[in-house]
């Protein structure tokens, strides 16, 4: 029965859920599934948003990934402290924030790092990841048709990054981790448009596309806030602000960030809990050139690791194969020398091809040091190594720089649609620059070839000739049917060039890219010619090795994809900042976290268009000078019209955690009663519906105090038990509070190491009044 | 060769003189060809229709008189007949030669080139001002190149639809428009200039005809497209 209303305090009734003649069989609301320990406490919890998993993060920082019936999937740990986790809208992918500042994205079947990225440098407080929410939504009354990647009706699947042979592998090895990187590639080209918002700790905000590709960075610290002051604007700036959350409105065109720190007024410092409202609305606005150049982009860096992972696969190994030559026939200069001799080993080996008498020492070397088997052995390896690099560069070098050239072609022809393009980032000169960068890499892997094919058959040959040799000294019958045939004059070649040089090496390393490679007068002339067939204007390509050519493709890529991310990073601007309530100031080392929840919720249709209401939640800080204890604060802000509600929780209890659910409802995850009685229930969990509380508008300007939510202190909201949706808990229980709204899960996690699992929109089956 | 797609103009020609030097050694009925039908859209460009008729007779000529020997280069030799006629509008002419040329390609299974046929076709019954009958011409080459991945030549044919819409009435302005902005990507990304500068034209057509677009209050959307369009045809 409705008391007379208080003028001052209003207690609010909400649903009676109670009816007098069901007393005996109370509806239990929540259905819990199970009450199971756990092997240590979590620290972060987060549901799937597609799938009932539940993926934890203990307090050693080992992520657990568990069914919905709490069969473990995996357990990975990534070695750092993890600082935050967050899962991509489709539920295939999982976003693990760092203390180091990295993000590293892992699949959900097993746990496979797909992606490790270093987006910051400090701790990744927060991550938010969200999708374009699907739905063709007519643009301007312009249907914008469906972008199609063409890429894999002309090319085959893109190459992996080649294994290391004979390299173990380990978790800490790339080469492993990088195995799934293509799997996931080609995943690039089916996902929606999505971003990846970060905030670090020192206040930097970072955005990605799919996670991967970055397009965003802004520093709360810079960016000019207007802060409406007693009917003024005036400018202000935040200092030392830490951030606490970040969450995106469901069309991407907002960001809400509530952090922590000083906003420098004039005359004022106001240091408390501050609510920013970044205008992201070019995430929206271009989300289908931003999706378009982000396919592409990505799928480009990815094949760009292939190519340098193959660069340096094969520079070891050829390296390796080289050196053990080397090693070999080394001992042939020494046996020289100590002979006596005055001569090199080519110069031996050429008067022994001429028919000379063989000296001592290359007699020496070929039975002793050397012998067949060791002969047999070296022709193994090289040979053998050359294959391996031949191999490498027809399925991985080759493919890989095809399908960029290919792509590139598709970014060219999008860079040159100015109107659409230009306005994120794509620069058509850089474009043209790289794609005609990519095409010189090009011929430079078929150059590569040609050299690799010519010394591998040139040692092939050596080699031969040698064992026709050895076969001789040996006075073995040396028919031509057992040996291999040879040349002699490529064995001539073959001392004079290849025995003390290495031309593969030369275009293969990257520690000697400056030295350039002599080309003669008729060669550069034929260049000038062929330029006129068009396609290129650089005539110096010949004179770079490999290396360098490569070294000068990826700084051109990396020139051309700054592009989109500086402009698109000047167009986040500060729509709107509220200084929420004061805080003391508390040293840069005390991390205080404040339970908070961000979600949007559709308003009503205005104009045949949707708006979104967004909801803030949060828990007071406990003060102890503060009369405030135990509050919560339930902000909503539709079309700039800000209002706010002030809970309190009832006695003897106190808010551990929050979630806003769907249908603009909160869940609270309460502490208590802190009497202790004859009940087994030591915390609870309630729903409240936040749309039926009171809120209370606040002005934008014209307060008394320029923190917003003073005003809240007159019209306290107490509330009342018996009147909510209310689960006891038998144990005290500790954040974090796991929610999913889109599968209507909760998890909560007692102190003492357990965890308990409540499906929100079943209530218990009827408890029968027996026994 | 590649030479035949590059831009009109005295480098091609340069490239020519080059590939002729190169590749003397290779019987002329290589090059000749391509230097016939370089020459014919040279003077296709400049209005030298006389010529061009002639060039044309000369690349008929080259072929063998055996049926079914020879086929690229006779539909080529056809192709360039029918383009010429329309160039000279003699449109019931050109629809002619190009419906003889379709039915051989039929016959001898060139459904490649044929797809370029019916987007002559299009282009003639556009030309003579017929949008209705123009459209499904355009329609039919468009099926044909998505079955064989003629992913420029599907562009082009996009636009020539575009085009036809546009005929047909101010009404028709936005889908023309959306034809237009799909076919965009590939038409600035490999289509020659004379391609791009159609489409931009066509686009700010487009927006002209729009009722729903204000030129007054926007008025840099039309001139961003026209300018892009004088770019391509002053390279030209």
């Amino acid at each position: 029965m409705p008391e007379v209303p208080n003028p001052s305090i209003v207690k609010y009734s909400l649903i009676n859920m109670e009816t007098d003649e069901e007393e005996a069989s109370r509806i239990v609301p929540f259905q819990l599934q199970f009450d199971k320990p756990v092997a240590s406490q979590i620290k972060i919890a987060e549901w799937n948003p597609e799938k009932d998993l539940l993926a934890m993060v203990t307090e050693d920082s080992k992520i657990l990934l568990h069914r919905f019936n709490w069969q473990r999937l995996w357990t990975i740990s990534p070695g750092r402290c993890i600082t935050s986790l967050c899962w991509r809208p489709d539920g295939k992918a999982i976003a693990v924030g760092l203390q180091d500042g990295s993000i590293s994205l892992h699949d959900v079947e097993n746990g496979k790092l797909l992606r490790s990225m270093k987006s910051h440098t400090t701790a990744v407080v927060c991550l938010n990841w969200e999708d374009d929410g699907g739905g063709e939504i007519a643009d301007d009354n312009f249907y914008i048709s469906k972008y199609e990647d063409r890429t894999s009706r002309f090319f085959p699947p893109p190459p992996r990054v080649p294994r290391v042979p004979g390299l173990v592998p380990g978790e800490t090895g790339f080469m492993d981790e990088s195995e799934n990187l293509s799997q996931e590639l080609s995943n690039s080209s089916h996902q929606r448009f999505n971003i990846l918002c970060s905030a670090d700790k020192d206040g930097i905000i970072s955005f990605s596309i799919f996670g991967i590709f970055p397009i965003g960075r802004t520093d709360i610290h810079d960016l000019s806030v207007l802060c409406p002051l007693a009917n003024k604007h005036v400018d202000c700036k935040l200092l030392n602000a830490s951030i606490c959350k970040v969450a995106f409105s469901k069309d991407l065109c907002h960001l809400t960030v509530l952090c922590s720190g000083e906003l420098q007024v004039p005359g004022d410092d106001l240091h408390g809990f501050h609510c920013l409202t970044l205008d992201t609305s070019i995430f929206y606005r271009r989300r289908n050139e931003l999706h378009q150049v982000a396919q592409q982009a990505s799928n480009i860096e990815d094949l760009t690791e292939v190519i340098r992972a193959s660069l340096f696969v094969m520079s070891k190994q050829w390296s390796d194969a080289m050196h053990t030559f080397h090693d070999k026939f080394d001992s042939l200069s020494n046996l020289i020398h100590v002979n006596g001799l005055d001569s090199t080993p080519q110069e031996e080996f050429l008067s022994l091809l001429g028919g000379a008498r063989t000296s001592p020492a290359v007699h020496q070397f070929l039975e002793n040091s050397l012998g067949e088997a060791g002969l047999k052995r070296i022709t193994k390896l090289v040979c053998g190594a050359g294959k391996e690099l031949q191999v490498i560069v027809l399925e991985h070098l080759q493919p890989a720089v095809e399908i960029i050239g290919f792509r590139l072609g598709e970014l060219r022809g999008l860079s040159k649609w100015r109107s659409r393009y230009q306005g994120v980032g794509l620069d058509e000169t850089l474009i043209d620059n790289a794609t005609e960068k990519a095409g010189m890499l090009l011929i430079q892997v078929e150059r590569f070839m040609r050299v690799l094919s010519a010394s591998v058959q040139q040692f092939s040959n050596f080699f031969n000739w040698l064992h026709k040799c050895v076969k001789m000294l040996m006075s073995e019958p040396s028919d031509q049917h057992q040996l291999l045939a040879f040349n002699s004059e490529l064995v001539i070649l073959f001392l004079k060039y290849l025995y003390d040089q290495d031309p593969v090496k030369r275009l293969l390393e990257f520690s000697e890219v400056d030295q350039s490679i002599e080309v003669d007068v008729e060669t550069m002339e034929r260049v000038q010619e062929l330029a006129h067939f068009g396609g290129f204007t650089d005539f110096d390509y010949l004179r770079r090795t490999l290396a360098k050519e490569f070294q000068q493709v990826e700084s051109c890529f990396k020139e051309a994809f700054k592009m989109p991310f500086t402009t698109i990073s000047k167009k986040i601007l500060c729509q709107n900042l509220l200084p929420f309530f004061p805080v003391d100031p508390l040293p840069k080392s005390a991390s205080s976290t404040v339970p908070t929840s961000i979600s949007y919720y559709k308003g009503g249709a205005i104009e045949k268009q949707e708006r979104f209401v967004d909801y803030v939640s949060f828990r007071l800080p406990d003060e102890p000078s503060s009369d405030l204890a135990n509050c919560i604060v339930v902000t909503k802000c539709s079309m700039n019209d800000l209002q706010a509600v002030l809970l309190c929780v009832p006695d003897g209890y106190q808010c551990v955690d929050l979630s806003l659910y769907k249908e603009c409802q909160l869940v609270l995850l309460l502490n208590g009663p802190s009497s202790v009685s004859e009940s087994s229930e030591k915390a609870c969990m309630m729903i409240v519906h936040a749309d039926d509380l009171p809120f209370v508008s606040l002005p934008s300007s014209g307060a008394s105090s320029p923190w917003k939510l003073e005003e809240l202190k007159d019209s306290i909201v107490y509330l009342q038990m018996d009147s909510l949706k209310v689960r006891g808990i038998p144990h005290n229980v500790i954040a974090p509070l796991a929610v999913s709204a889109s599968r209507g899960v909760a998890c909560v996690f007692a102190t003492r190491k357990r965890a308990l699992v409540y499906i929100l929109d079943e209530d218990e089956d009827e408890i029968l009044d027996a026994e | 060769f590649l030479i035949y797609y590059y831009i009109l103009s005295a480098e091609a020609f340069v490239a020519l003189k080059i590939a002729e030097a190169k590749f003397l050694s290779i019987s002329k009925s290589g090059i000749l060809p391509v230097k016939l039908q370089l020459l014919h859209e040279r003077a296709l460009h400049r209005g030298h229709l006389k010529l061009a008729q002639q060039i044309c007779d000369e690349l008929g000529v080259l072929a063998s008189s055996v049926a079914g020997v020879d086929m690229e280069l006779k539909t080529e030799a056809s192709l360039r007949c029918a383009r010429t006629l329309l160039a000279a509008n003699q449109f019931s002419q050109a629809a002619s030669v190009a419906h003889s040329l379709f039915c051989k390609c039929y016959k001898f299974n060139l459904h490649v080139e044929n797809a370029t046929v019916l987007l002559l076709l299009a282009e003639i019954h556009k030309r003579s001002g017929n949008a209705v009958l123009g459209i499904p011409y355009a329609l039919a080459s468009l099926s044909f190149c998505q079955s064989f991945n003629l992913d420029l030549l599907r562009a082009s044919a996009t636009l020539t639809l575009a085009e036809l819409w546009l005929l047909l009435g101010s009404r028709h302005a936005k889908r023309a428009l959306n034809l237009i902005h799909g076919a965009f990507p590939i038409i600035l990304g490999q289509g020659g200039l004379e391609l791009q500068s159609r489409a931009y034209i066509a686009e700010a057509k487009c927006y002209l005809s729009d009722m729903s677009i204000s030129v007054s209050e926007d008025p840099d959307i039309v001139l961003d497209s026209l300018r892009q369009a004088c770019e391509g045809l002053d390279a030209l």
